[in-house]
Order: structure tokens, then sequence, then C-alpha cells
């Protein structure tokens, strides 16, 4: 529609609130969907020459933690059988383990990523990694240790290695918590096994092996990057190799020593000091390789590894066709992966890692597109109400309400359109400068890379476009009853602030929220917090709409103290007889401090009570926990003269059924807890079925049903190789030992929650700042417009008598009236949601907690929004002192 | 120039209130009136003699709360809101005393505006003769921003004229104007009329403007109180002005 166009064109100002609204909203958009979706699962570059990938079958209890292994006997029997098939290079099984390098003592690289660094030298083929120097290990006690392959790790500045190692380290315990907190209470040690699932961290890996280009055990400083950290440096000769001579900490001479490195190995290979899950261990290296890891003999890793759990093939021809025949060979035995299925191996650990990121992308899609309708609803409102005499003029000259309806529409389109040709492209480029940050920040996995979505483009476009036009709804469907007798009005009058839809709609948002609100106890506890969430949006979005009646009565008590004043009288008549331009400021303040007080005070609120529930339960006594490592070692916990209290995970199978546990190695016989008991129908005396992580089955008796499950320590050590402790409980001054600190109980359990809830604050300033920037333009365009529309009243002041000051005086104190009614309101509506969201928590927990209230961050946010209203008020009237308007 | 038959525009009973109960006020009382085609009508009466009223209620713009109106043979009483205001763009032009004219549109455009809404598209050239008629050539391109206030009534003009409605009402047309600009638009009218048989009905208070008329009603507390032939005079036409104040006082 030509006129629609006119419009726009015409009246660019009064759009510009919708525009930016839009603008940012389809930029937010395609920023988060880009890196969503350049976030996909993805098999590890560490089988990239292996089309083909055998895993064992899914064990079938639902928790991805549980996976079955083959044992290396069976592996090696299958991988025979793949091998004679036709098209088939070779078929190698590829057993796993957990090495770190140690560096002057202390474990380097990302903890992890290492559970699955260690490798049989057979598997190195999978990733079509070639020996780059020397020879393939042929005894125990032999290493060939990889290079950074440049082609599936992208360099990053090794600055970043610490931070992600303390984050990804931290990680596993969120998850963990309500799986381990049973059994932590006055034990003498306590112990979670790492299992090393799946698949590879490649990408991760490149931070540990990128320092062995030099072939040796060097501290040296051949990291990737210009950057040097206190940690590469700090080592000195302690446990060089022959090569380590090179620079000690020289940012400037990387570059050179790596090149001198690289050369020098074939004439200088030494040994390598590394931590395994049985302690530190010092490997001869006999070679090197150009990908990531470490490579030993084939015998010496089915000896260190848990079973084995991927068989790659190689192959020459279809590899469709093969994966047809290997089907055919592997029966039930397995599950033969090509294509994007081979993607299903990524690590556990990176897929946790996207999920977190995947999450904040989530909720930032989430509240962008209503921050959106919120802020494109109030301006479209305003200009519509201001444009009421233009709007009957149309009728008049014979526009039917459904050409007006139409017309907003179409103005509206256009607006979102352009907003979203520029905001689409401004999003996606601002992409890949997210990417490095996520991945310091631990929100994506390392070597993560933004790629080109176009599917994020076109929907982010698509996405503003309906976000728009659902904001515009309201107001269009008002413009299209004004009567054209409108057009030969003078001055309107504000119009009717409450109309019969926004009674409806605004009661309605209010009741399912608060039945939302309500039905919080019954829901998953997975749901939960986005059921929060959407309670809090309906009940915002309910006290905005019905905000014009409440404006009233709050606009009187507010103002009553300066009643007697001019400017009392000016700012009560003039907020009183124009509620709806009021309620339009209100909306966004509303909004944005009903969400801060609601995230920042359901965090604080279950952060307390973590913290309570967190300490309560620990002795005063140290703990020894992982340093940079993904668990304790055998030998750490040894040399503190304690038995390593290890766990495992078990299958568990009697008659039909079968459950995954976690099982303690404790005594000499097999208990089950009640839980297992019951849903395997399992009582003392019956005899089980237990399949190891190994891959191995054994028949037992349950000889106790109790607290928990627990099998002898000696069948975990046997069948469970790799596993490490996940920290001990120290009787004595602890020992200092490679990859472990010792800290008191209390101030390692604040570690980690403080670690959590860093990555909770990061959450929380970028939803509270997406949201106040909103406000912000809210706040902004309202004001501007309104002001701007106002001139002539203003004029009518000042020829009356008043100064420029006075009329500033009560500009202003509308302005900050309006912030004022907006904070109250959006700070009630939170305050209820917390309740509810507090209650939800207690009923979890079982025990009274306290509410929180984030004052701080609520006055930071008030304040932001009451600067900005006053700034955007003044500004037009400033601005008109000079020219007649 | 009496024409007798289908009325331009016809009133039958007309009865307009606002409000309720106590302050309840009537503004069009039984009104009686016919505006036959190809004449010129001048409505006159004080403020609050409900000559706007009538105005709104003939054109379709407001609606009576009693009696009928028919515009060009066709009851309006029952209409819906979307049937009035094709009828209203059909059959009916305005020009309102001020803000006619859409400021984002062009003059070109706003004269083409009704045809648009009408998704009807204007001959080619048309619009353009329409503005030359109304002595605004080479104006097409011009914003209402960057056109005086007679040139802009006369864009109204031209777009009330421009889908030669049965019937073209104007408010106060020359209200706004200075003496010079007020008689052109009055003389654009009365060519209107004369060459184009257009009905004209106008709500003024200016009795030069009326004497431009061919008959002047004049409207005293929502009723037809008398009537004149324009070419009474001005000075006639404002003693009667003066005499139905005398009235409305004295009652």
């Amino acid at each position: 529609m030509t006129a629609a166009w006119a419009m726009v064109r015409h009246r660019f100002a009064s759009f510009a609130g919708t525009f930016v609204a839009v603008f940012l909203g389809v930029a937010v958009v395609a920023g988060s969907a880009t890196l969503h979706l350049s976030s996909r699962p993805q098999a590890p570059a560490r089988y990239d020459q292996a089309p083909v990938l055998v895993t064992p079958p899914d064990p079938g209890t639902g928790d991805d933690r549980d996976r079955q292994s083959w044992t290396s006997a069976q592996a090696a029997a299958l991988a025979a059988r793949l091998d004679a098939l036709e098209g088939v290079t070779a078929a190698v099984p590829d057993p796993w383990f957990y090495v770190q390098r140690l560096d002057a003592g202390r474990p380097t690289g990302d903890a992890q990523a290492s559970l699955l660094d260690g490798h049989a030298w057979s598997s190195a083929a999978l990733g079509g990694y070639r020996l780059t120097s020397g020879r393939a290990p042929t005894a125990t006690g032999e290493v060939v240790i990889g290079t950074t392959a440049a082609s599936d790790t992208p360099s990053r500045p090794s600055s970043t290695k610490t931070t992600s190692a303390i984050k990804t380290d931290s990680r596993p315990s969120e998850t963990d918590r309500s799986d381990k907190a049973p059994q932590g209470t006055g034990k003498e040690s306590r112990a979670s096994t790492n299992e090393s699932t799946s698949g590879t961290g490649a990408a991760g890996k490149a931070l540990i092996t990128t320092p062995n280009t030099s072939g040796a055990p060097t501290n040296g400083s051949a990291g990737s990057g210009s950057t040097t950290t206190g940690e590469t440096g700090s080592g000195g000769p302690g446990n060089s190799g022959p090569a380590s001579n090179s620079t000690g900490n020289g940012g400037a001479g990387n570059g050179a020593s790596r090149t001198r490195a690289g050369t020098a190995t074939a004439s200088a290979m030494g040994t390598v000091v590394v931590l395994t899950s049985a302690g530190p261990e010092e490997w001869r290296v006999t070679g090197t390789v150009d990908g990531p890891g470490f490579y030993v003999t084939d015998r010496d890793a089915a000896e260190r590894a848990s079973g084995v759990q991927v068989i790659g093939l190689t192959v020459s021809g279809d590899p469709q066709r093969v994966a047809d025949a290997a089907g055919a060979v592997v029966g039930a035995e397995g599950v033969v992966r090509s294509g994007a299925e081979r993607d299903a191996l990524e690590p556990g650990s990176i897929t946790r890692i996207r999920w977190i990121g995947a999450q904040l992308l989530i909720a930032l899609v989430t509240l962008g597109a209503f921050a959106t309708v919120f802020v494109v609803s109030s301006t479209c409102a305003l200009s519509a109400a201001q444009r009421r005499r233009e709007l009957g003029l149309l009728r008049a000259v014979g526009a039917t309400p459904g050409q007006v309806q139409r017309m907003m529409y179409a103005e509206t389109a256009l607006i979102a359109l352009l907003a979203g040709l520029l905001g689409a492209p401004a999003g996606m480029a601002a992409a890949p400068l997210l990417a490095d940050p996520m991945i310091s920040t631990g929100l994506e996995p390392a070597g993560f890379t933004v790629t080109w979505q176009p599917v994020a483009l076109v929907g982010a476009i698509v996405l503003g476009l309906f976000v728009a036009l659902a904001g515009v709804t309201a107001a269009a469907r008002r413009a299209s009853r004004i009567p054209p007798l409108e057009a030969l009005r003078e001055a309107a009058a504000d119009p009717r602030a409450m109309t019969p839809a926004r009674w409806v709609v605004g009661l309605l948002c209010g009741a399912a929220g608060g039945a939302l609100l309500a039905a919080m106890p019954s829901l998953p506890l997975a749901t939960r917090s986005s059921a929060g969430m959407g309670a809090a949006m309906l009940l915002l979005s309910s006290a905005a709409l019905l905000s014009p009646v409440l404006i009233v009565p709050l606009v009187r008590v507010v103002v009553r103290p300066w009643q007697g004043t001019p400017t009392g009288m000016l700012v009560r008549e003039g907020t009183l007889t124009g509620v709806r331009r009021v309620a339009s400021t209100a909306a966004p303040v509303l909004a944005t401090v009903g969400l801060t007080v609601l995230l920042a005070g359901t965090v604080a609120t279950i952060e307390v009570a973590t913290g309570i529930d967190e300490t309560a339960r620990y002795p005063a006594a140290d703990v020894l926990v992982p340093d940079g490592t993904p668990g304790l070692s055998a030998a750490a916990v040894t040399a503190q003269g304690a038995h390593p209290e290890l766990t495992t995970r078990l299958l568990i199978t009697h008659g039909d059924r079968t459950a995954g546990r976690s099982a303690t190695g404790r005594g000499d016989a097999l208990a089950l807890d009640r839980l297992s008991a019951g849903e395997l129908g399992a009582g003392v005396g019956d005899t089980v079925t237990i399949r190891f992580v190994d891959g191995a089955e054994t028949k037992l008796p349950v000889a106790a049903v109790g607290d928990e499950t627990s099998i002898p320590r000696r069948l975990v050590r046997q069948h469970d190789p790799d596993a490490l402790t996940g920290m001990l409980v120290l009787r004595k001054p602890a020992v200092a030992v490679p990859g472990a600190r010792s800290l008191p109980i209390h101030e390692f359990v604040m570690e980690e929650i403080d670690q959590e809830g860093r990555l909770i604050d990061l959450f929380l300033v970028a939803l509270i700042g997406l949201t106040a920037g909103y406000t912000a333009i809210a706040v902004g365009n309202t004001l501007l417009m309104a002001t701007a529309a106002r001139r002539g009243e203003f004029r009518a002041l000042r020829l009356a008598g008043a100064g420029t000051g006075q009329v500033l005086r009560v500009v202003t104190a509308e302005a900050l009236l309006a912030v004022v009614i907006g904070a109250v309101l959006g700070g009630l509506v939170a305050v209820v949601s917390l309740v509810g969201v507090r209650a939800a928590v207690e009923d979890e927990i079982g025990r009274d907690i306290a509410l929180v209230l984030p004052w701080g961050a609520t006055a930071a946010v008030t304040t932001v929004c009451a600067v900005l209203a006053v700034v955007a008020s003044a500004f037009p009237l400033l601005k008109s002192r000079g020219t007649p308007a | 120039m009496t024409d007798h038959g289908t009325p331009a525009v016809e009133l039958r009973a007309a009865t307009r209130t606002y409000g309720t109960g106590e302050r309840a006020v009537t503004a069009l009382d039984r009104v009686d009136a016919r505006f036959e085609p190809g004449t010129f009508t001048a409505v006159m009466g004080p403020s609050g003699s409900g000559k706007s009223t009538l105005l709104h209620c003939a054109a379709g713009l407001d609606r009576l709360s009693n009696g009928e109106v028919v515009i060009d043979g066709v009851p309006v009483g029952g209409m819906s809101e979307r049937a009035l205001t094709r009828l209203r763009r059909s059959r009916v032009g305005f020009v309102f005393q001020a803000f006619n004219l859409v400021p984002a549109l062009t003059a070109a455009q706003n004269v083409a505006l009704p045809l648009r809404l009408a998704r009807r598209r204007p001959e080619p050239g048309a619009v353009a003769a329409m503005l030359a008629e109304v002595g605004l050539a080479g104006r097409e391109g011009h914003r209402p921003s960057e056109l005086s206030g007679g040139q802009q009534q006369r864009v109204a003009i031209a777009r009330a004229l421009v889908s030669r409605p049965a019937v073209l009402f104007a408010d106060e047309p020359t209200g706004a104007l200075d003496a010079a600009s007020g008689a052109a638009v009055l003389r654009l009218l009365r060519e209107a009329v004369d060459r184009h048989r257009q009905t004209i009905v106008m709500v003024t208070h200016d009795p030069l403007a009326a004497a431009t008329a061919d008959r002047v009603l004049f409207l005293a507390d929502g009723r037809v109180f008398d009537e004149l032939p324009g070419a009474a005079g001005a000075e006639r036409i404002a003693l009667h002005i003066a005499h139905a104040q005398h009235t409305v006082v004295a009652r």
C-alpha cells in the first residue's frame, strides 16, 4: 500500500521506537540462532577417516550416563569379523583412558577433555593421523604424542585454557549434585567416578598437546598463540626433557621455538610425565603424530581403558554399503552409525557445555521476542493515539475500518521488514565476535566456530515481522474504530485508557500466570524454571495491560505530599488526564523491574538455600580435591594413607528388567539401594546380573538392601580401571600430590557454589541487560513522542507564566512518576511470582527458605530507567525552546 | 434551479441527542430538509444551533438518534460502518475548515486518495486536471506543509470533487482563511455548481460566504428557523442572523 509507505517515510520519527525494537530483536534472534545452529553435535575429529562407526547397543535405561561397553576381547572379535567385510580397510577398536600431561607437577589442558586423551596406537588411523617423527610404540611405557592438527583445532589464545579448565571442571558437580549428595554425609571419603563415556574432545585436546610439539615433556612456551600464561612459564626446568631448553616464557619467541621444536623432535625423543588414573607416570616418547592425544600400545590401552565403546571402520568404497553390511554382521551386538548418526558420538562433556550455552541462547531469543512485542505494542498504541485525527480524516474521506487496520499493519510490516533486513545481518555479523567469549565462559566447547546459517537469517527476519505484527494488533484494531468525526476534533482528549479487550486480555493473562504459578509445585522439576519464567511474563503482561486502572489511585497517593504546589497540581492533572501515556511509559519499566526482581531474586533465593544445603552437611575438616584434573588419581588418594573409595556405573539386570546405577566400591558383597531393588523386583538372596563399564558381566547374589548400591571394591578396580576419585575427606594433613589440592570443606563447597554462581551471574547479566536495553528504547521513545506531541500544551503553560524551569520540572516529575509507578507494579508482580518460586523450591528441598529480594539490582535498573526517562522527556522540550512549535 | 426528481440529500424528522438523562442535549430536533441536485445551500446559525451536527448527520459522519437521512436515494440509517464508508466515498465529498489533507501525502496523492481507497485507478491525467481546475496546476508533488492555507483548501475541494459525488459538504471552508483566499475558495465552489451541477451544502457563519449560495437555511436550537435565497445579499442575511440570535435569547 503506497499510503503506508508514504506514512512511514513521513513520520519515521514515530516509527523509530518500533524500528529500533525490531532491529534489536531481530539482531538478538539472528545472532543467538546463528550461534545455536552453529553449535551442532559433531563426531570427534579423531574419527575423521572412519565414515562408519560401530558402538555397543544402547542399554535402554533412558539415562545417558549408562553406556554399554564391549570387553576388549569382545571388541577384538567383533572387529575381526568387521575387518573381513568387503570394502572395509580396517576395523579398529578405540579404547580410551584418562591422560593429562604434567608440567612441572601441574596438570595442563582441559580436565574434562583429558578423560578421553589416551588411546591405542592403532586407533590413530581412524583420524588419519600419521607419524611425523620417530616410530610407533611397541612396548608398555612407550608413547607417541600428538601435535595439534591445525585442520581440526582452530587455535585460540592459550590464556583461555585455564578458565575453561576450571569451568568445565565445575560443571559435572552441578548436574551430579543430586546424585552424590546422599553419599556425602559423615563418610570417610566420598568418591565419584568420572565415567569416560564416549567420544573424545578432540578439539579441546589441542590445548594439551600444543606444547608437545617439541616432542619432549617441556614446560616450554610452544603455546599456540602469542599469549603466555603464568602457568606455562612457571615450571622452570623441573621435569624437562632434552628439548626444554627453549625459551621459558617468551611471548615473542613462540613461533620460533615451535619451528625449532618441530625439527628437533626426531633426534630428541625424551620422556613425558603424565597423570593417569593410577597416578603420575613417566613414559618414553617414541614418536609424534599429527593429531591430538597420547597413543600407547594396543595392549597397554586395553588394560588402562574401561572397556571399548567404539569400533571405527576405515573403508574403501561406498560407506553406506559398508554400513549396511556391517549392520548384518553386528546384529544385536551393537549399533552401526554412518553419516550424521556418527555425530551422536560427541563426548558428553561437550554436549553438556553446548547445552548450557543453548539455555542462554534460548532464553535470549524468548526474552528478545517478548520484549519486542512489548515495545512495539506500546509505541504503536501511543502513535495510533497521537494520530487519531489523521486516521479520522482517512475514515472521513472513505477509508473503511478494515482499510485503516490494514494500513497500520502495512506500516508496521514495512518498518519490521526494514528493521529485520538490517538487524539480521547485524546479528549474524556480531555472532562470530561472541564465539570466543562464549568459549572462555564455558558456554560453548573449545574450537567452536560460527558458521553461515541462512535459516537463522531468514527465520529471524520472519520472526521479527510476526512479532511486530503481533505487537501492533491491538493498536490497529483500536485505530480502525476511530470515528471519522475525530478528524474535526482540534485537540483529541486522551481517549479512554481501558478498553474491553484490555480488560479481557489483562485478566486472562493474570489468571493464566496465577494458575501456572499455583501449579508449579506439581510440575516436573525440569520444567519449573521455564514455567516460572512463563508465569512471570504472563503476570507482567497482565499488570501492564491493567496498569491504567491502577495508575489513577497510585498517582493520587504518590503526589499527595506535593498537592499544594503548582508543580504537584500540574503533574497530578497531567498524569490523570494522560493515563494512557503514563501507562505506555510505565509498561517497559514494569517489565524490566519485574524481570530483574524475579530473575535475580530467584537466583539469590536458590543460592542461599543451596548454600545452607551444602555447608550444613559437612564436618569441619579438610578435603583433597582435583586441581586442574577431572578427578583424583589412585596415587593421590593412597598418598594420604586412604583407600580410594571408587564409584562406578553398573547395569543391573534381574529377570527382564535392567537399571543403571552408580555404585560405590565397598565391602565384599553386593548391596542394592531400595529404589533399585524395587525397580528390579530383586530382594536379598536373589541373583542379579551385573554388567560393568568394561563390558564384563557377572552374576552376584544380593546380600543386602539398604541406602545405597555398593559392590566389592576389588571388582570396581578390576572392571573400571580408569575410575577416578571425586574427592577425599582428610583425617590428617594432606600430602602434596600432583593434580590435587587440599582445603577446608566449606571453602571447597563455597568455591563450587561460586563457580556455578559465576555462570548464573553471567546469565543474569545477559538477560537483565537485554531487558534493560529494551526498556531504554521503550521509555525513551515513548517519552520523546509524548513530549514532542505535547509541545502545544507546554507552550500554553509558558504563556500562562511558567518559566522553562517550571515546565521542565513538571515534565521530569511526570516522567519520574511514570517510572516509579512502573517500578512499584513490576516489583509487586515479581514478588508475587517469587513467592511462588520459593514455594516450589521449598517443596523440592523440603525446608523453609528465606525470600531474598535483590535490592541492589532493582535499584540499579530503576535508576537507569529514571535517568533515561528524564533525559528523554526533557530533550525535546529543550530542543524546541527556541523554535515556535 | 430546482429539480423535483430525487433529492441529493434528504433529512426526515432528523433528531440527534448527545448524552443521556438530565444531561442530554438535543442538537437536532426533528429537522426536515431537502437538498436538490445542482443546488448550493448555505446553513447558518449561531454557535450551538446544530448546524455542524446537521452537516455531519447529513453526510453520514454521525448517526441520527431518530429520523432518517437519505443520500442520493439511499437511506443510511441501518447501514453498517463499512457500507456507510463506501457510500460516503462514492457519493459524498467533504471540505473541513482545516486539517483536510493527510500530511504524509502530496497534493496529487491526497486528491487521488478517495479513488485509491475505493480501489479505483484514477484515469490518466484526471488528478492533474482536477488540480488545474482548482488553480493548482504544477503543484501535484507538493506536500500540505508546502502549501498555503488557501491552497490546502483548494486541494481539499479538488479531492472532494474528484469522485464526482452526489453532494459536497463543506464545514466552514473559509473559516481559517484570509478574505482573498476565502473568496477564491467560494468562487471555486460556485463554479462547481454552475458548471458541473454539483450539489453543495455548506455550513458557515460568514454572511458573505452564505450570499454565494442559492439558498440559506437558518438554524436555531436544533431547528430550521428560516430560509432566504442567497441572492438576498449578505446584508439581509446578516440581519437574519442577528434576529435569530435575538429570538434564541428571548426564548
